[in-house]
């Protein structure tokens, strides 16, 4: 195996060039609070979530788990009256290395696909690590799917078609939510967009190794945010599949997953084996391995081809499971 | 994690975007972008869209400020912040901003963008300087790949199925012609295919087309469109000098640098190029400062070629080349007078040849006899004295 990664796409290189100021491949515990209070969060907030009065935008606080706080959902329902019937469900986990972030992070790609397929978004605050350890997180997401589900026809949508879709720590939050579903036969969900997914705590796979030090989350990085959900058990015999799906013994009766990567990022192979896994538990998968892309290279960088790439072959997936 | 930095949209043109303008196009001709790349990072970049239009070469590209490629049929509007691709083109790359205030940002990415812009088309669009010395050196280079000598052939132009001479002038660097072949074109097509690069382009260069596009066959001489440019090619001998061309190289030949001495190797595939080249600098070692006689022909040397191989150059000159030089020491002419008894078909045509009369001719030879010690004029003595006229030219450094 090759400590050398994959070269990037020349688009994202360069795109590399004007964010590695704003953003490091690494990132330390003692960086989280300096992040969480940075520029980036700020910005995300300023993002018009009506995208130009489509969608009317709600917070709503509702129930957490048990003996949990309450939770808050961001509600983006379009404002003109349902086509036909019920709409469908996106609901959204944001990303941020289970460390940062807040339910408008990220919120624009379901909100885009939510444009395109008719369908309501509803994206999930969770509590973060490392103040608030798993399973607060996975909980959280799964309290916020519950009620989505059980209040769907207040929202003008379909309880029987929830797509859950999340990015980077969001991806692994949905993929872990798929197997809370299953287990607790909690709400049905009919799909789940699993955006270069944060899978496995164990950080040890080729491209983890390949990616230190480069690029956009890298091994230590990954460290950082596995060891703020886990603590000590980071990496060790116990740690479950609720909080690292790879870890999972049984990946059958899941949902059709849609999965992608950059071939140049640390969850390239995790990524990889998470699909597999899926197709040989007999289960439905979609696989994209973007080759050059870095981690969440197309939110980095949109305009780029493989960007561009990248979010039709979101919205083609979307299209065919929602049969629009 | 990826929503943590700001989204790679339009520049604030502060302090510091010009850097990063530069830094992105870097890394874009770093990693070998495409020309669809380069365009998207301007649109990106400037927030507009942004359109190359190069009609020579048939290019156009426009892209969005999102980066979506949309091509338009519609002409660019004069008043857009525009560059050329060279300092003295058209515009040809612009950005789509109306009204436009003239913008140190719009500038930087305007240059940078279009300086990548020519740097690819120039590599994938055959806009290869022809006088490329490094494709020349790799084409000659026997020791290079295969590989690589092939792509330096189409680099230069070169069709690789096709045959090619090397040529050795004494001054300057190798050059590569391609064979003329039969089917070429007669005479009198100059600047009737736009794709055939005319003289005035190749006059700097070290590929030259065939002679016959330019119209220099003996039935018809140079035109005076070819005639005026820098590189005039010439017409095998036929327009060199007084000697005469070999049977069936009059316009066929390739075309020859205009002064100095040249050693012109033999037609052959074009991976046979360094034997080409080789046979080529040992012609050029029998050419000589005379007019007529400064381009030789590696195929015309036939065993002569192995005197090569025997003198090596700047070794002691044998005694009839020391007779020689003693012998021109003696008079200006003398030299002259027996380099056209060695290479006319008679003393008559010889005695024409340097403007004297023939019985000067005779009163020089007399003289030249006496002072070389062997008789000029018999034809033992007149190989004898083609034989020194030719080491002489071997011995020379």
């Amino acid at each position: 195996m090759s400590l050398v990664p994959p070269p990037f796409d020349p688009e994202l290189a360069a795109a590399l060039e004007l964010i590695k100021d704003v953003i490091s491949p690494g990132l330390t515990l003692d960086q989280i609070d300096e992040i969480r209070q940075g520029p980036g969060i700020a910005l995300l907030a300023e993002l018009d979530l009506t995208l130009d009065g489509f969608f009317e935008v709600e917070d709503r606080k509702v129930p957490g788990p048990e003996g949990a706080p309450e939770i808050s959902l961001l509600i983006c329902r379009p404002t003109a009256p349902p086509a036909s019937g019920p709409r469908p469900i996106v609901y959204h986990v944001h990303g941020g290395g289970m460390v940062i972030g807040n339910n408008r992070v990220g919120v624009d790609v379901p909100l885009a696909w939510a444009k395109e397929v008719d369908a309501v978004v509803v994206s999930v605050e969770y509590r973060l690590a490392p103040e608030h350890p798993h399973p607060a997180p996975v909980e959280d997401v799964y309290a916020g799917l519950v009620w989505t589900a059980e209040h769907a026809a207040e929202l003008d949508a379909d309880p029987e078609r929830i797509v859950i879709a999340g990015a980077s720590a969001g991806g692994g939050l949905s993929a872990a939510l798929a197997l809370l579903t299953r287990d607790r036969k909690g709400p049905q969900v009919i799909g789940q967009v699993l955006m270069c997914p944060m899978l496995d705590d164990r950080n040890d796979t080729p491209s983890a190794q390949q990616m230190a030090g480069v690029g956009v989350w890298d091994r230590t990085a990954n460290e950082t945010g596995w060891t703020a959900l886990l603590g000590e058990a980071r990496g060790g015999p116990d740690v479950p599949a609720y909080a690292a799906p790879a870890r999972a013994e049984d990946l059958s009766g899941l949902p059709p997953a849609f999965l992608d990567v950059g071939s140049a990022e640390t969850f390239r192979d995790e990524v990889v084996a998470y699909a597999s896994r899926i197709w040989q538990a007999g289960g439905v998968a979609e696989l994209h391995v973007w080759p050059g892309g870095f981690h969440g290279f197309d939110g980095f960088a949109p305009q780029a081809a493989l960007s561009q790439g990248a979010r039709a072959a979101q919205l083609r997936w979307l299209r065919r499971l929602l049969g629009s | 994690m990826k929503e943590l930095a700001g989204r790679l949209t339009a520049l604030d043109p502060d302090a510091g975007a010009a850097v990063q303008v530069i830094a992105y196009f870097d890394r874009l001709a770093e990693s070998r972008a495409g020309l669809e790349a380069l365009v998207r990072g301007a649109a990106v970049l400037a927030g507009v869209p942004a359109r190359l239009v190069d009609g020579e070469r048939r290019v156009q590209v426009r892209v969005e400020a999102d980066g979506t490629r949309r091509d338009s049929g519609s002409p660019p509007d004069p008043a857009w912040p525009s560059a050329a691709l060279s300092p003295d083109g058209v515009p040809a790359l612009w950005l789509e901003r109306a009204g436009a205030e003239p913008s140190v940002v719009d500038a930087v990415i305007l240059e940078r963008a279009a300086g990548a812009v020519r740097r690819v088309l120039d590599r994938t669009r055959g806009r290869a300087p022809a006088d490329d010395p490094a494709l020349v050196e790799t084409l000659l280079d026997a020791t290079a790949p295969e590989s690589a000598r092939l792509h330096a052939a189409r680099r230069l132009g070169l069709d690789p199925a096709a045959r090619a001479r090397a040529l050795a002038p004494a001054d300057g660097p190798p050059q590569v012609v391609p064979e003329r072949t039969a089917d070429e074109p007669p005479a009198g097509r100059v600047g009737a295919e736009p794709n055939v690069p005319l003289a005035g382009k190749a006059g700097a260069g070290t590929v030259i087309p065939p002679t016959g596009k330019f119209g220099a066959g003996p039935a018809a001489p140079p035109t005076r469109k070819a005639a005026a440019g820098p590189g005039v090619p010439l017409a095998g001998k036929a327009g060199a000098g007084p000697s005469v061309p070999p049977a069936g190289r009059a316009g066929a030949g390739p075309t020859i640098p205009l002064a100095g001495r040249v050693g012109v190797g033999p037609a052959v595939p074009v991976l046979r190029l360094p034997e080409s080249w080789d046979a080529a600098r040992v012609a050029l070692r029998f050419a000589s400062e005379e007019p007529g006689r400064r381009v030789v022909h590696a195929e015309e040397l036939g065993s002569l070629a192995l005197l090569a191989d025997l003198v090596a150059p700047g070794a002691e000159p044998p005694a009839d080349v020391l007779a020689l030089e003693a012998a021109a020491a003696t008079a200006p002419w003398l030299l002259a007078t027996l380099d056209a008894v060695a290479s006319t078909t008679s003393l008559r045509a010889a005695a024409t040849e340097i403007n004297v009369h023939h019985s000067t001719l005779q009163d020089r030879l007399t003289h030249a006899e006496h002072l070389l010690g062997w008789p000029v004029r018999t034809p033992q003595g007149r190989f004898r004295l083609q034989l020194a006229l030719t080491l002489r030219h071997l011995t020379r450094p």
